[in-house]
C-alpha cells in the first residue's frame, strides 16, 4: 500500500515551520540579502522553537526528526529565504559525521552542548583544489605523539566564521581521516566572508589550519575512514538540499501566481494569458515531481536503506527545477522581475548554488550512472 | 569607533521604525518604504511620493506589490509650503540647544578657569538670545505643523500613512518638550537673570538645568526624526 498523505504530526510540524517562516524569515529576507549579515537572531528564535539541530539523538539532548520530516520543514523555511534557511540548517552537515561515526564521548562533547545553547558547527572538507573531487584534499594531519597536527586550507566553508567546531577531512600518511576540531584551537585562521552570487545570509568563509594540534580522541573512526564518513554524510543531507531547492521553487511559484492573478495587461488579468498560465502549470508540475523524488530519498534513508541514487536524483532534479522556476518567475513579473526591490531576482541568485554545492549536478548524474552500471536491468 | 556608533544607531533606528511602521515593503517604482498596514482591507495603497496605486499581497512573508494605476493628477503645488517652512524651526533649534549647552558649560568651567570670567559677562545676552531662538523655533513649528496638516489634507487626501501619523505625534511631542523648555528658561530658575549662568550652589537650579538640557536634547532627536521622515516623503528613498 502507498500512502502519500502526511501524518497529523507532520502536518502540525509543517504548519509550525510555515508560521515561523512567515513571521521571521520571509519579511527579513531582503534585508539580510542586502546586508550579508549572519541572521543570528533568527537562528536563536529557530533554536528556541526547536528547528535547529533536528538530527541530534535524544540521548544527547536532541529531539530528532526523521529526514523526511526535516525535508518538509526545510522546504518551508527555504520558501522564506534559502540563505537564512541554510544558516539555520547548516549544523546538520557537520553533525551527521559525528552522529554516524563518533563514539559516545565525542557525541557528548560535541553534540550535546549544541542542544543546550545556540551554537554552530561547520563541515570543512572542500579545498581550493578539491571541490567535487573530494579525494584530492591536501590538508595534512601529521601524527606527533598522541596528537595530530593539521595544516591546510579549507574553502567555501558554510558557517565557517561562526562555528564552535569543525568537521575536517585531512590526510594521515595519504589516508583520508576525519577529525572534529574545536574552533578555538590555536592556528585556526578564519578568512573574510565570501561575497557570493546568492544566499548572502549564509556565512561562507575560508578556514586556514596552521599547525593546529588535534587530540587523538577527536578523530572520528579510524585513520582512512574519512572519505567514507564524508560521502555517507551526503546520503543524509542531499534530500535536505533538494528540499531547500523545492522551497525556492515554491517561493517562485507563489510570487508569480500572486502577481499574475492581480496584474492587468490588455484589459485582462495576466494569468488569463495562456503563455503566462502555462509557465505556472509547468512550475507546479516540476515542484510536485521534485518533491516526490525528495521525499522518497528521505524516506529510504529513514528506512535504513541505501538512498545514494535517489538522493542524487532528487538533488539534481530539484535544483534544476528551482533554477527554471526562478527564471520563469522573473519572466512573469516582467520588468519588475528584474528589479532588486522585488523578490524574483533574489530567487535566481539563490537557486544557482543548488546546482553546485554538496556535489554539482554533474556529480549527481555520475552517481546515478554508477548505480545503473551495477544493475542488470531497471525495474 | 564611529563605525560601531553608526551600527548601534542604525539598529536602534531600525527597531524604532519596525515598532512604528510594522511590516514594510518598498514601492517598486520610487523605492519609498511603505507600511503594509496602511494598505487597509482592500490591499490598495497610493505611494505618497510617486503616486502609483499599489495592490500589496504577502506571500510567505514576501511582499509582492503589483502596480495597478498611476495617480497623475493629484494636487502638486509647485511651492509647497510645508517642506519649505519646516526648515525654519529645524534650522533654528540647534542654535538654541547650542546656546543652552554653552551656558551650562560656562557655569561648570567658571570655578576652574578664572580666565574665562570676562567672556562670562556676556552670558546674560547669550541666555536671552537662546530664549529668543528657542521661542522662534518652537513657535514657528506651530505654523509648520499647520502647513503639514494642510498638505496632508490636500496632497495626500487624508490617506493613512504611518510616516504622517509619526510626524503628527512627534510634532505634538516637540511642542510639548519645547514649551516646557521655554517655560523653564524664561522663569530664570535655570539660568539666573543676573548672571545668565546656572547657580551651582543651588540644588534646585542644577536639577532644573539638567532637566532643561534633557528636554532640549530630546527635542533635538524628535525634530531630527521629523526632518528625516519628512525628507523621505519629499525625496523618496
Amino acid at each position: 500500500m502507498m500512502d502519500f498523505s502526511p501524518s497529523a504530526e507532520q502536518t502540525e510540524l509543517v504548519e509550525r515551520a510555515r508560521a515561523f517562516t512567515r513571521e521571521f524569515i520571509g519579511p527579513n529576507s531582503m534585508e539580510f540579502d542586502r546586508s550579508g549579515e549572519f541572521p543570528r537572531d533568527i537562528c536563536r528564535e529557530a533554536f528556541k522553537q526547536g528547528f535547529m539541530n533536528p538530527h541530534v539523538p535524544a540521548e544527547y539532548g536532541g529531539s530528532p526528526h526523521s529526514v523526511l520530516d526535516h525535508c518538509m520543514v526545510l522546504e518551508e523555511m527555504a520558501t522564506g529565504c534559502s540563505g537564512i534557511a541554510t544558516a539555520i540548517d547548516a549544523n546538520g552537515l557537520s553533525q551527521y559525521p559525528v552522529i554516524y561515526a563518533g563514539n559516545d564521548d565525542q557525541k557528548r562533547r560535541f553534540l550535546a552542548p549544541m542542544t543546550e545553547e545556540l551554537m554552530f558547527s561547520a563541515y570543512a572538507v572542500t579545498e581550493p583544489e578539491a571541490g567535487s573531487d573530494v579525494s584530492r584534499v591536501k590538508t595534512s594531519a601529521t601524527k606527533i605523539g598522541n596528537d595530530y597536527v593539521l595544516n591546510g586550507i579549507k574553502w567555501w566553508i558554510t558557517n565557517g566564521s561562526v562555528a564552535s567546531w569543525y568537521f575536517v577531512l585531512a590526510r594521515v600518511d595519504d589516508k583520508p581521516t576525519a577529525f572534529v576540531v574545536p574552533a578555538d584551537s590555536p592556528g585556526i585562521i578564519r578568512g573574510p566572508k565570501e561575497i557570493n552570487l546568492g544566499q548572502h545570509a549564509s556565512n561562507t568563509v575560508r578556514v586556514t589550519f596552521e599547525d593546529v594540534k588535534v587530540e587523538e580522541k577527536n578523530r572520528l573512526g579510524n585513520e582512512g575512514d574519512g572519505f567514507k564518513i564524508s560521502m555517507k554524510t551526503f546520503d543524509h543531507t542531499r534530500p535536505g538540499v533538494a528540499a531547500g531547492a523545492n522551497g525556492i521553487t515554491k517561493a517562485a511559484l507563489n510570487i508569480a501566481l500572486s502577481y499574475a492573478k492581480r496584474r492587468r495587461t490588455f484589459d485582462k488579468k495576466l494569468i488569463s494569458n495562456q503563455g503566462i498560465s502555462f509557465k505556472l502549470a509547468e512550475i507546479m508540475t516540476g515542484l510536485d515531481a521534485a518533491r516526490y523524488l525528495t521525499y522518497k530519498a528521505a524516506w529510504l534513508f529513514d528506512q535504513g536503506e541505501d538512498n545514494a541514487r535517489e538522493a542524487a536524483e532528487a538533488k539534481w532534479f530539484a535544483a534544476d527545477v528551482a533554477m527554471k522556476a526562478a527564471i520563469e518567475c522573473s519572466q512573469v513579473l516582467g520588468g519588475y522581475g528584474f528589479t532588486t526591490e522585488m523578490p524574483a531576482e533574489k530567487l535566481i541568485r539563490d537557486a544557482k548554488i543548488y546546482q553546485i554545492y554538496e556535489g554539482a549536478t554533474e556529480i549527481q548524474k555520475m552517481i546515478i550512472v554508477g548505480k545503473l552500471m551495477r544493475m542488470r536491468e531497471v525495474h | 569607533m564611529f563605525g560601531d556608533l553608526r551600527r548601534i544607531t542604525a539598529k536602534i533606528a531600525a527597531k524604532f521604525k519596525r515598532k512604528c511602521y510594522g511590516r514594510t515593503f518598498k514601492c517598486p517604482v520610487c523605492h519609498f518604504e511603505l507600511a503594509v498596514v496602511d494598505a487597509g482591507s482592500n490591499r490598495l495603497i497610493v505611494c505618497p511620493v510617486c503616486g502609483v496605486v499599489i495592490d500589496i499581497e504577502e506571500v510567505y512573508g514576501h511582499a509582492v506589490p503589483v502596480v495597478l494605476e498611476v495617480e497623475l493628477y493629484r494636487p502638486q503645488p509647485k511651492a509647497r509650503i510645508h517642506p519649505l517652512a519646516t526648515h525654519v524651526p529645524i534650522g533654528l533649534y540647534p542654535f538654541a540647544v547650542l546656546g543652552a549647552v554653552l551656558l551650562a558649560a560656562g557655569s561648570l568651567a567658571r570655578p576652574f578657569f578664572p580666565a574665562i570670567e570676562p567672556l562670562l559677562t556676556r552670558a546674560p545676552v547669550l541666555a536671552d538670545a537662546t530664549l529668543v531662538v528657542l521661542v522662534l523655533s518652537v513657535g514657528l513649528s506651530i505654523l509648520t505643523s499647520a502647513s503639514g496638516l494642510w498638505d496632508w489634507n490636500r496632497r495626500y487626501r487624508r490617506r493613512s500613512y504611518r510616516q504622517i501619523r509619526l510626524k503628527i505625534a512627534f510634532s505634538v511631542l516637540f511642542l510639548a518638550l519645547g514649551g516646557i523648555a521655554i517655560a523653564l528658561h524664561a522663569s530664570g530658575a535655570v539660568f539666573s537673570a543676573g548672571t545668565g549662568l546656572v547657580d551651582l550652589g543651588s540644588t534646585m537650579s542644577v536639577t532644573l538645568a539638567v532637566i532643561e538640557l534633557a528636554l532640549l536634547a530630546a527635542g533635538m532627536v524628535v525634530i531630527a526624526t521629523l526632518g528625516h521622515v519628512g525628507g523621505t516623503l519629499v525625496f523618496g528613498k
